[in-house]
């Protein structure tokens, strides 16, 4: 015999009906007794063998079992036994037996007395050296999710056989433990999600440790780095070297997230590393190129502008791997340096040109393609022209607040990627 | 991002249209290595992509070093002038085979 829970089918209304008041009290403080362990309790696992315990003893059940559905190997696994024999740990196929049947079709499956039931094989009784005279079985379910099921096995005391209204009783108890199954996984892929998070926080933190401290004017290099998500692919840095001159550079990895994170830590830290030693940024990004394409995975690359300022003189020397072309403005005129070779992380061994700047009093900048990207409210992206007019309009602040005001005014815009900046002035030795 | 794979005389072209961008270029990339793992040449029309972000290019760059492993030719042909423009301002053309028209790409050599 079949039906469907919350059907309105006239067995469970009759079964409901002709349950005695005290049955029915007690069926509600077993209901109550259960919904607060599954709300107290943060071990599913004890709740549920609780559960099944409490439900087998209120309808007078010999055995009972619990299963739920296992997803990855596509079949039923025994969560809980009570009785003569435990069966905690054993699978079953889904298309196979009563409890089978129950969970592909959603559908309480009983056999009051397998006596007068043809259909019952005692092949299962047979393997567990249990005789079966009569068995109940409610499907779990929540929302259009399949869960699994409970099944009770003989009546104790009298002819061993379930009645009708022992049927209702178990409905309700099932569904109450796939509701709180149902929470259970809820909350636990809420801790995943929450443990995650905080996961990418603290890498987000190791990445801004990366960056070098902001200097106060009137340090002549200034940068600022704004992550489209938590961590960000794009990085910059500077760094005095002994005689004076500032090391400089700003990068970019393909790609967003925390592969890109990885890569960009990698990438910072090398230079970082090397730079000490090897300031002139042509050979420097060769040795960056070759590192990095040794562990290079997934296609990813590294576009680097790297630089070497001689605030004495004025003079810098830019090397560009496959970055967006740097921009120098000086005396009310702009110009760029092109990319001369392809980004780091693709083809080891290559030559990368080094080119030699006059910045005549004024100031380079190098930015990330976050910035050039952001798009307007016109729905274009700003462009160099936009940036440049940026810079023309903020160009007699002092450095620090211009490479601020240009970043918030830029970060205004609809990002679409990491926003990074850096600046590099030449305006101590003009005034 | 739609795309379309076709066999021509033992070549394989692959066609892409719209943006290959952060969204899509798993997509792109599961597409174009799958089809150099077959260890045919892989010609990859880009006449249709307006838009191809740094994730795209690195697709494009996984499959070409996949390629060199094989031995295989993988050529880029048609490429859409804004994708050009983005490939040639980092250098890019430097490291791919770049052809004007597919028939170009498959005569002319490496």
């Amino acid at each position: 015999m079949v039906h469907a829970p919350g059907d309105k089918e006239p067995l469970a209304q009759n079964a409901a009906s002709t349950i005695a008041a005290g049955e029915i009290e007690s069926a509600f403080a077993l209901l109550a007794e259960m919904t607060r362990g599954f709300a107290e309790s943060l071990d599913l696992e004890a709740t549920l063998e609780q559960a099944l315990a409490s439900i087998a003893k209120h309808l007078n059940a010999e055995a009972g079992s619990l299963w739920l559905l296992d997803l990855e190997r596509e079949d039923l696994h025994c969560r809980a036994s009570v009785g003569p024999n435990p069966i905690k740990g054993i699978h079953l196929p889904m298309t196979k037996g009563i409890i089978g049947r129950s969970v592909a079709e959603n559908t309480c499956q009983c056999v009051f007395d397998v006596r007068t039931d043809p259909a019952f094989s005692t092949k299962a009784d047979d393997e567990s050296g249990m005789v079966t005279r009569s068995l109940l079985c409610a499907p779990m379910s929540f929302s259009d999710q399949r869960i699994g099921a409970i099944e009770l096995i003989n009546r104790r005391g009298g002819d061993g056989c379930f009645r009708e209204r022992d049927v209702y009783p178990l409905q309700v108890l099932a569904s109450s433990a796939a509701l709180a199954i149902a929470n259970n996984r809820m909350a636990a892929s809420l801790v995943d999600a929450e443990r995650a998070r905080r996961e990418l926080e603290l890498a987000a933190e190791i990445q801004r440790n990366l960056l070098p401290a902001a200097r106060p004017d009137p340090f002549p290099v200034q940068g600022l780095n704004i992550p489209a998500r938590t961590v960000s692919g794009d990085f910059f840095d500077f760094i005095s070297i002994a005689d004076e001159r500032i090391a400089f550079c700003l990068g970019d990895v393909s790609g967003k997230g925390i592969h890109a994170a990885m890569l960009m830590a990698k990438t910072a830290s090398l230079y970082r590393c090397m730079v000490k030693t090897i300031p002139r940024p042509a050979e420097l990004l060769r040795l960056l190129n070759d590192e990095i394409c040794e562990t290079a995975t997934r296609g990813m690359f590294v576009t680097m502008a790297a630089g070497l300022y001689d605030p004495r003189t004025g003079a810098a020397r830019i090397a560009n791997a496959g970055h967006e072309p740097p921009v120098c403005h000086a005396e009310g005129r702009f110009s760029i340096v092109e990319a001369g070779a392809p980004p780091l992380g693709i083809v080891p061994g290559v030559e990368i040109p080094e080119a030699e700047l006059d910045l005549r009093g004024g100031s380079l900048y190098i930015f990330s393609d976050g910035l050039t990207e952001a798009e307007t409210k016109s729905g274009d992206p700003l462009g160099r022209e936009g940036f440049e007019a940026l810079v023309s309009k903020f160009a007699d602040m002092p450095l620090v607040s211009r490479v601020e005001a240009i970043v918030d005014h830029v970060s205004q815009l609809t990002l679409k990627d990491d926003l990074t900046l850096l600046a590099v002035s030449d305006e101590a030795r003009s005034r | 991002m739609e795309h379309a794979v076709r066999e021509e005389q033992g070549n394989l072209i692959v066609s892409f249209q719209g943006d290959v961008d952060l969204e899509h270029s798993p997509k792109a990339r599961e597409v174009l290595l799958g089809c150099v793992a077959k260890g045919q040449d892989v010609f990859v029309d880009l006449s249709e992509v307006s838009y191809i972000d740094s994730s795209g290019v690195a697709s494009l760059v996984e499959a070409f070093q996949a390629s060199k492993q094989k031995g295989t030719r993988f050529v880029l042909v048609a490429v859409n002038a804004a994708a050009l423009r983005v490939l040639e301002l980092a250098r890019l053309d430097k490291v791919f085979t770049i052809h004007e028209t597919l028939v170009e790409g498959i005569r002319g050599g490496t």
